[in-house]
Order: C-alpha cells, then structure tokens, then sequence
C-alpha cells in the first residue's frame, strides 16, 4: 500500500460538497502536483489527509492507517498558513519542534533557516508572510519526514526562494518521501511533480503520470480547403475537444495522436501539424474554463 | 562533469524525452566521453530542479539504447561500447531530419520537392560529388 491512499473520499459541509468523489495515491519518492481553481476542494482534502477534517465518506490510508496522533512522527504537514506564536521568536518555534519530533535534525533546521535567510531571534509577529512560511518549511523539512503533504508551500517567496522550496522536495522525494502538494504555479508543478492531479468541483478530472499525459494529449491542427467537418470528431473518445477556424480543424487529443493523423490525411486534410501541450494548456482544457478574456477585450 | 543540461519544462515535449535527447547529443558530439561518469539521478535531479523519477526514467531508457551503462553501487557512465555512441549520433540526428521532413510534407511539399532541397543542402555543406 502506498504512503497516500484516499478513495471516494467525500466531505460535505452542510449541502455543500468540498470533496464529492476523489480517489488518489502517492507512491513512495513520487512527487504528486494537486493543482485546481480556488475552492475546488485542494484544502478540504488536506484537511481530511492530517485529520483536521472527518470525511463524510470514503477511505483514507496515511502512513500505513487512518488519520492519526502518532503518524506525525513520519508525516510533515505544512497548511497555507501555518499556526505560529506570535510573540515567541523562530528559534523557540524550533525548539519546540525539536522536543515533539523524533527524527528531527539540527542541522537541517539551521541550513533552512540559512538558505531562506532568516534569523533565529527574530519574533514571529515582525515575520513577513514569506518568512512565516519558512518557519513551517524549516520544521517540515528538519524532522526528516517519510510523508509531506504541502498547500501551497512557496506562496508568498521571491522566485530564488521558491525553487529553493522545489529543490527541497525533489530532494526529499529523491531520499524516498511521498509528497502531495498544492500549487497555483503551474510552472513549479511542471517541474517538480511525476504525477499530476487536477481537481475541480471536488472531484479529480485529470490524474496521472505527467509526462505521459504530455505524450498522450497534443493539439492537433488540420487545414481542409473545401471546410472542414466539425462534426465527425464530435463524439470522439480520444478527442476531447473540437474547434474549427476558419477551415483550420483544431483537435485536443487525448490519446492516439499517430491514428488521427492519418485519418485527418485521408480524409482530405492538405497540411496536418501536432504541437504539444504544456501544463498550463493542458489545466485550463481539463477545468474547461477558458482562459479569462482581458477588460479590453470584445 | 564537464557538460551541463538544460531543460524546458513549459516545451510540452516529456521531461525525461528531453533528458534522453540532450544526453545523446552530448555524447555524439563527444562532451560526454566513453566511459565518463553520470551524475547520480538525486545529483541530476537537483541541479536541473525536476523531478527524480523523471530522471531515473531517462536513465533507463538510455540504458535499454545502450548508450550508458549502469552498475549497481558505481552509477552510471558512458557506455564504453563504439557502435552504441555511434547509434546516438544517428539517433540525434534522425530525429531533427524527421521533424523537418514532417513540417515539409505538412505544408505541402512534394517528395520531389524535399529532395530537391536535401540535395541543395548536401552540395552546400559536403560539397559536390566528385569532390566529396
């Protein structure tokens, strides 16, 4: 069984479902992007993983069991905004820290705390955001962790912070950690992330290995004089979306690429080209939102 | 190690495809020598700041190709073994031809209309026939 396991998970708060239907697993040195619009239920499943939350349904397998005091020995749970003491310094929240995680390493809290630039005596209420985040990121990261579950770990840092918070995970991952974290940087999950999953409306609508999702989905565009035929992909199940320009056939595929192609040619298509998709193209098709017009636009 | 990779996770083109690529391309033009070492999966994951599984993955696959050769407990090194450097000379190479064919068929160009163009190039840069 892998380190994350979540099946049908469901959360409801009154009527409202934060969570409808989600299934995911993160294996052991796998790196796992979560990426979604705001309030498609990121924070909610993060809640239920560490226990902050009861599901309403569903199943979820932490470090071997359910939701527990003791997996936090293995597990790192950084929250967006993490819960700090105001009028203590960062060296207190480390002590504390030290004192509540067995594997907790020194070494590796002062190299965090040297590598984000931020010194020990400081007091929390003189932190900016960036710097509160750190002080999570530091004891995450220091207490050696089998398991990180991160929302939105480099929000609020410069970008040389930010891959600095990447390398970390990579690191990690590399040293056999599972790792689920939430991003609104597409960039940051193209890098770090071997699995993607994107969730909207509380449910996962894409979920895999990514680069074999950017060696399955491309954008295929055929040029028929005569107009082309919009309809006879339509209903395609390796099409998932259709676009005609002018007489330009625009095609999102999914999966056979090589196939469409050639049935595109015999049907008449003079020119044919296959470009890939990156992540962010591949995000806005699987949330089906289009890309938000600009106030100047039509 | 004396080269360095670089790779553009936004292209769309799989990370580990990349990797593959720019690893060949070393060795076909000799930055990477036989039997040089390869810097660890964590080392290499690190420094370009992608994922290790990824890494691991193009590992393998120039493994499968024979272009690097991997033993446990030692690491990874350039595979010691002529004709499998010459493969990934003709493999680098291979692929930019097909893409460029590809683009020429796309837009229209009759095989005639390639060739013609192959030939232009291969006079330009091997010169004549007779003097090749």
């Amino acid at each position: 069984m892998n380190p994350i396991e979540v099946q049908n998970l469901r959360k409801s708060y009154g009527s409202f479902d934060a969570v409808a239907d989600l299934s995911l697993s993160v294996a052991a040195g796998s790196v796992c992007g979560l990426l979604g619009p705001n309030g498609a239920g990121k924070s909610s499943t993060f809640k239920c993983l560490t226990g902050l939350a009861r599901p309403t349904s569903g199943s979820i397998s932490i470090a071997g069991g359910p939701p527990r005091a003791a997996m936090f020995a293995d597990v790192a749970f950084v929250p967006e905004r993490s819960a700090l003491y105001e009028n203590l310094t960062v060296g207190d929240h480390l002590t504390i820290a030290r004192g509540s995680f067995p594997r907790y390493d020194e070494r590796r809290a002062n190299k965090m705390l040297d590598i984000f630039s931020l010194a020990e005596k400081k007091r929390v209420r003189k932190l900016s955001k960036g710097q509160r985040a750190v002080v999570g990121l530091a004891i995450a990261f220091a207490m050696r962790p089998t398991i990180m579950i991160l929302d939105e770990p480099a929000s609020g840092l410069d970008p040389i912070h930010q891959r600095a918070v990447l390398d970390l995970i990579i690191e990690a991952a590399a040293n056999g950690a599972a790792v689920l974290f939430s991003s609104h940087n597409v960039g940051q999950v193209e890098r770090a992330a071997d699995r993607i999953a994107i969730v909207k409306n509380g449910r996962l609508v894409v979920d895999g290995d990514l680069d074999e999702l950017r060696e399955r989905e491309k954008i295929v565009e055929a040029v028929f004089p005569a107009g082309p035929e919009e309809r006879r992909f339509a209903a395609d199940a390796r099409v998932r979306t259709v676009e005609v320009i002018g007489n330009v056939l625009r095609l999102h595929t999914l999966r056979d690429t090589d196939a469409l192609v050639a049935e595109l040619e015999r049907a008449g298509a003079t020119s044919v080209t296959v470009q890939p998709q990156n992540l962010e193209s591949l995000f806005f098709a699987a949330v089906e939102q289009p890309r938000p017009v600009t106030l100047e636009a039509d | 190690m004396g080269v360095s990779f670089t790779i553009d996770p936004r292209s769309g083109v799989p990370i580990y495809v990349q990797l593959v690529e720019q690893v060949k391309r070393s060795v076909a033009i000799g930055a990477l020598g036989a039997g040089e070492r390869l810097p660890t999966v964590k080392q290499l994951a690190v420094d370009l700041t992608v994922n290790p599984n990824t890494v691991a993955r193009a590992y393998r696959d120039l493994e499968r190709e024979g272009v690097i050769e991997t033993s446990p407990g030692r690491g990874s090194f350039v595979s010691t073994d002529e004709p499998a450097a010459r493969r990934a000379v003709a493999d680098v190479s291979g692929a930019s031809f097909e893409a460029a064919v590809r683009e020429a068929k796309s837009i229209g160009l009759s095989r005639a209309d390639v060739a013609a163009i192959v030939d232009r190039l291969l006079q330009r840069w091997y010169g004549t026939e007779a003097s090749s």
